[in-house]
Formats: structure tokens, C-alpha cells, sequence
């Protein structure tokens, strides 16, 4: 089995990749694969605790609790792009982990497999 | 035995419109502490790739302090050459664009920095995407 | 190099896709890429086609786009995430995003 990091910029309304992400995340973990997920830049916003799922918007708290629960998925919010944002540590969904960019580069050190969703 | 992960970190996306390019230098530079996640002997190498439209992220004089308060991405360039960080300038596609090497940051020197930039053909970045462990896009 | 190019845009990515090559690569279309592999714009298919490559295309970004198998390049072959999960660590050592 094999370890897939997975890095995010795209926000959380109105870009799909994180949604993408999210779901490829999900079948890494159910294949037993560990995966490590990254997100800076507007991407942050999916660590934001009390999202509300309205249909018309991407709702991917629910899917991101089952993912941590496996024990085999790791998710990082970088910190200062979170603090640039408005939003603190107390803000943060439980689970996730607030760092800084050397953690990406760390997860990537020792990934099988990297995946930057960078464009968007 | 030292086991170093090379990293590359290909720009193709134009400055200040999104924040692609600029998390790729900011990514990059985060290599510098990365050390203190990794055992002894372990380290992340990054090379900085500028394609495409991202050729634009490394012209001179960009002024995004003074009008958008924000560090430029030709700071980020400079300090990227000061911690001796590797960059390539695909010459292709300046040359598309008509812009000559005398309009690029092509070193750090007024910040004390000794590495330099270099011109190449794409064909040595091709080189240098089969040669690293991890590629990836911004 | 073993190379997967995720093509999420229904732009060409030609400044990237052109130059680029790999002892064996594979093009898997998602979200707005799949366009490439269902809609022929003036009549003609996507430049990407014209590379020497596996395709694949995400059969949920499909479906959700209004199209289905039916509707898709013989070129391309429809996938679905655990497929992709296993492309990514099965076929090709480096992956990239466009």
C-alpha cells in the first residue's frame, strides 16, 4: 500500500477540485492507501469548522469526519493562509492540524505519489 | 546515507491575478525548514521552472508593493536565488514573448545572493522533470 | 518517465501538453476536462488526441456534465475513482494537475 499526498489552493465554493480531491481521497483510503492533505491558499476555507451543507454549495465536512475516522488520512491547513483569512485555531473542524508550508514538502518527502491541484 | 527527494516546482500561470505562482515560490522557500520534519541526512531539493506565461513572474521592476501592498513576486524570485535554490527560464518561450534576459531578475546580488538563474531550452527542463521524484503545476 | 496528466480544463493546456514527453503517458480527464473527450468543437476532436497516450475520463465529471459512455472518444476509456486511485499508483510514478 502507498501513501498519496494530495495539495489544494482552489476554494471550497465555487471550484470542484477540492471536491475532487476529497473523493479521491476516499477511494485511496477504502484501496488501503494513507493519504496526507494539504491546503493553502484559498483552499483553507475546507478547514473551517460549522459549515452549513446547502445544496448549491460543495458540503464536504460530513465526508472529511468519515475520512479521518479510517486512521489512514491526515489533513493540514496552512496556518498563515488560514490567519490571512480571518479565521484562527479555534475555528478550525477537528481533526485537521494547522502548519506551515515545510509540512507539505515533509508529507512529500516521503509520498509515493504527489498530486498538486495548483491552477485553480 | 543521505536521501535527498528533488521537487519540482513548474510555474505557468501569470503573477498577481491568482495566487498560483506565488504559493509555488512560497512552497519552494518552505524547503529551507523542512529539515526539522525529516531525519538526519533527509532533505527536499526544489527547482523552480518558469513555462508559458509564467515566464512573466520573472521580469524586473515589478512594483506590487507600492500598488498592491504586497510583496512582489520578484522579491520572492531574488529570495528564492539568495537560499541558492535552483531556477530555470524556459528560453522558448521568451522568446515567444520577445523578452530579452537584461529584463529578468536573473540573480540576488543586491541581497548578497551568489546563484544565478539560467536560460534554457525546454529540453533541459524535460531533463529536469524526468530527473526529480515529484512534479508539480502551478 | 511514467507520466498521468489530470486534465481538469477544457483549455488545451498546449503550453505544457505539447513540449512534454514521456516513455508512457496517460491523459485522465476530470471535471471540465472531459469535454475534450465528449463535445468536438467546430467539428474537430481535441488537439489532445494528438499525443500518444492512454486516455481515461472520470465517468461521475461525465455524467454530471450531461453526457455518458456513449458520448465519449473510442480513444478514451471511462473510469471511475477507485480506477483512478489505481492508475495513480499502479501505471505512473509522477502525476501532475492541470
Amino acid at each position: 500500500m502507498g501513501k498519496l499526498t494530495i495539495g489544494c489552493f482552489s476554494s471550497l465554493v465555487g471550484s470542484l477540485s477540492l471536491d475532487f480531491g476529497v473523493k479521491l481521497s476516499q477511494a485511496a483510503v477504502q484501496k488501503g492507501h494513507t493519504v496526507d492533505f494539504w491546503v493553502s491558499s484559498n483552499a483553507t476555507m475546507l478547514s473551517k469548522k460549522g459549515q452549513r451543507a446547502f445544496k448549491d454549495y460543495s458540503a464536504l465536512a460530513k465526508p472529511l469526519s468519515e475520512l479521518f475516522a479510517t486512521g489512514k488520512f491526515k489533513a493540514t491547513a496552512c496556518e498563515a493562509c488560514a490567519e490571512a483569512r480571518g479565521y484562527g485555531k479555534e475555528d478550525t473542524m477537528e481533526g485537521w492540524i494547522r502548519k506551515s508550508m515545510d509540512w507539505y514538502l515533509a508529507s512529500a518527502f516521503s509520498a509515493d505519489r504527489v498530486l498538486l491541484m495548483g491552477g485553480d | 546515507m543521505a536521501t535527498i527527494k528533488k521537487l519540482a516546482f513548474v510555474v505557468r500561470s501569470l503573477p498577481y491575478k491568482t495566487e498560483a505562482s506565488r504559493l509555488a515560490f512560497t512552497h519552494a522557500i518552505a524547503s529551507q525548514t523542512v529539515e526539522i520534519y525529516l531525519e538526519d541526512g533527509e532533505n527536499i531539493e526544489p527547482v523552480l521552472c518558469f513555462i508559458g506565461n509564467g515566464v512573466m513572474n520573472c521580469l524586473k521592476n515589478q512594483q506590487a508593493m507600492k500598488h498592491y501592498g504586497i510583496t512582489s513576486n520578484e522579491q520572492h524570485m531574488k529570495n528564492s536565488l539568495l537560499l541558492d535554490l535552483k531556477v530555470m527560464i524556459c528560453k522558448e518561450d521568451l522568446d515567444k514573448f520577445g523578452i530579452k534576459e537584461d529584463a529578468l531578475i536573473m540573480d540576488a546580488e543586491d541581497i548578497g545572493g551568489e546563484t544565478k538563474a539560467q536560460i534554457v531550452p525546454y529540453s533541459e527542463i524535460q531533463k529536469e522533470l524526468e530527473a526529480v521524484d515529484h512534479i508539480q503545476l502551478f | 518517465m511514467k507520466l498521468g496528466v489530470f486534465m481538469s480544463s477544457f483549455e488545451s493546456g498546449s503550453d505544457v501538453l505539447d513540449r512534454l514527453t514521456a516513455e508512457k503517458l496517460g491523459i485522465i480527464l476530470v471535471g471540465n476536462g472531459v469535454y475534450h473527450a465528449a463535445v468536438k468543437d467546430s467539428g474537430k476532436e481535441s488537439p489532445i488526441f494528438k499525443k500518444s497516450a492512454n486516455f481515461y475520463v472520470l465517468a461521475e465529471d461525465l455524467e454530471s456534465r450531461g453526457f455518458n459512455a456513449s458520448n465519449v472518444d473510442s480513444r478514451a476509456k471511462v473510469v471511475n475513482y477507485g480506477d483512478v486511485v489505481d492508475l495513480i499508483f499502479n501505471d505512473y510514478e509522477k502525476i501532475i494537475w492541470i
